[in-house]
């Protein structure tokens, strides 16, 4: 308790020392002084006349600067950016022109294929045709020299044998008529098999 | 361990300490020779007197000159040596820079009074901040206590602050009235310029109350001057006394060295309040009112 008695003794000492006498008072504090007055107004004006003529018009300057270099990037980016979107957009389109060309070409090139094949499937298949028939043909031919051939052969030997038989000779037109009759009665398909 | 209980055994070593002072140490009675004022009182160094005007160099002259010559070195130094990619002081400088061009002066005045006025309005800023803030700068400059190092008799380091003497802000302040005043003459013309004092709205009064109600504007306008110098040095020397105070004058003053286990702590705390907050916003608070003066002074309406 003695202890709060001397804080608030204390602080009433100081209250009534405040306004006090010269030596111990503190009435300097609130009483000003016009010399260090016009210490400051010389001071501060000298230091404001410095700043505004070397400090802030550089510091301006740089900021305004940067200020300058940041517009200008951004812009610069946007610009980029902006060039880089059409260059996207014309590569996009490339890229769908090609996709399209390729598509085609190998569209072009299926149908030709398609074509190719055919053609040679067709063409093959002329060409058997024409061999077939061409063989038949061959067939044919000589199917029918043979039996010329034979006929001939029937014929002179028939010619033969009939002198044989009837030891005269026949006029050759009338040999010749004879037997033309008779092999025109002779069937001579069945030599022939089934290609007549 | 809670946090509710550290902080109780925290606040039990705290008083426990202040306790175990008082009962070690007791009450040695009032200290009647200490005088905590007269760590601001001004001692002449080197007397000049110049047609009866004390121009003595003292303490508050040595702190003016420092903050002046902090920055104007400052400012300077970073303004020659400008960066397109700032480090740390050059960003400060430049925040601070851009806090005076558009906060306090863009945002009150007309782009082209704050143009004229911005390096008035930015110079009291760095002014008085730098005059703030190495306030909180202990230096050798109290010479009621020497101490000696190898013979040599070096002034007891102390707390001081330019601004917490009336002189200071009150010289600052007048150079803001007479400019504002300057400034919406030279906007308005002499007569208008009084008669905008006037608030908007009482154009039907009759000349008595119209008298009346300029008398007490004029007041106010006068009353400017007592509040924005008493502003800044009151709160410069309340900080100044309260760390003094905390640090250990108290317990001094008043012969209980249990007190200062009490107060030593709360001195921290005040000094990281008046070095983090005070000294910025009062030079802040200081030239923000300037440009609203000025801008009052000045506008089209009051």
């Amino acid at each position: 308790m003695e202890a709060f008695g001397d804080i608030a003794g204390g602080l009433l000492v100081l209250a009534q020392t405040a306004p006090g006498s010269e030596e111990s008072g503190g009435s300097f504090l609130v009483s000003p002084g016009l010399g260090l007055m016009i210490w400051t107004l010389a001071l501060f004006l000298f230091t404001m006349w410095v700043l505004s003529k070397v400090a802030f018009p550089k510091i301006q300057e740089a900021l305004d600067k940067r200020a300058n270099a940041i517009r200008e990037s951004i812009e610069a980016a946007e610009r980029q950016r902006h060039q880089s979107d059409e260059l996207l957009e014309e590569y996009r389109q490339r890229l769908s022109e090609a996709r399209e060309q390729a598509d085609d070409i190998m569209a072009r090139a299926r149908r030709a294929a398609e074509t190719a094949a055919a053609e040679a499937t067709a063409a093959g298949k002329e060409k058997r045709e024409e061999l077939v028939a061409a063989a038949k043909r061959d067939i044919e031919a000589e199917t029918r020299r043979s039996l010329e051939q034979i006929r001939k052969e029937v014929a002179d030997l028939t010619v033969l044998a009939t002198e044989k038989v009837t030891r005269r000779s026949l006029t050759a037109e009338d040999q010749r008529r004879l037997v033309e009759d008779a092999l025109s009665e002779v069937d001579f398909t069945t030599l022939s098999g089934s290609s007549s | 361990m809670t946090t509710r209980a550290k902080v109780l055994i925290g606040l039990g070593a705290y008083f426990g300490l202040a306790i175990l002072m008082l009962l070690v140490f007791g009450s040695s009675g009032k200290n009647e020779a200490f005088q905590p004022q007269n760590e601001f009182k001004l001692e002449p160094w080197v007397s000049i007197h110049l047609g009866g005007i004390d121009f003595s160099i003292n303490k508050a002259v040595l702190y003016l000159v420092l903050a002046s010559a902090l920055t104007i070195g400052t400012m300077v130094w970073i303004s020659r040596r400008m960066q397109q990619k700032p480090n740390r002081v050059q960003t400060a400088i430049e925040v601070s820079y851009d806090l005076t061009k558009n906060n306090i002066t863009g945002s009150h005045l007309d782009p082209k009074t704050a143009a004229r006025w911005f390096p008035f309005l930015a110079a009291l800023f760095f002014f008085i901040w730098f005059s703030n803030m190495i306030g909180f700068l202990p230096l050798p400059t109290n010479t009621e206590h020497e101490f000696s190092i190898f013979g040599l008799q070096v002034p007891a380091f102390a707390l001081y602050a330019a601004t917490a003497n009336l002189s200071i802000p009150l010289a600052l302040t007048l150079v803001v009235w007479v400019s504002y005043h300057v400034e919406g003459i030279r906007a308005k013309g002499l007569v208008p310029y009084l008669a905008s004092w006037l608030p908007p709205g009482l154009e039907e009064m009759n000349p008595i109350g119209k008298t009346f109600i300029f008398a007490i504007e004029a007041i106010s306008h006068f009353a400017r001057m007592i509040s924005l110098s008493v502003r800044l040095f009151a709160n410069m020397l309340a900080g100044h006394l309260l760390l003094l105070f905390m640090g250990g004058g108290l317990a001094v003053l008043l012969g209980i060295a249990a007190l200062g286990a009490l107060t030593f702590p709360l001195a921290f705390f005040f000094f990281v309040l008046e070095v983090g907050l005070i000294a910025t916003l009062q030079a802040f608070i200081f030239s923000t009112l300037t440009a609203i003066y000025i801008g009052g002074a000045t506008s089209a309406s009051h």
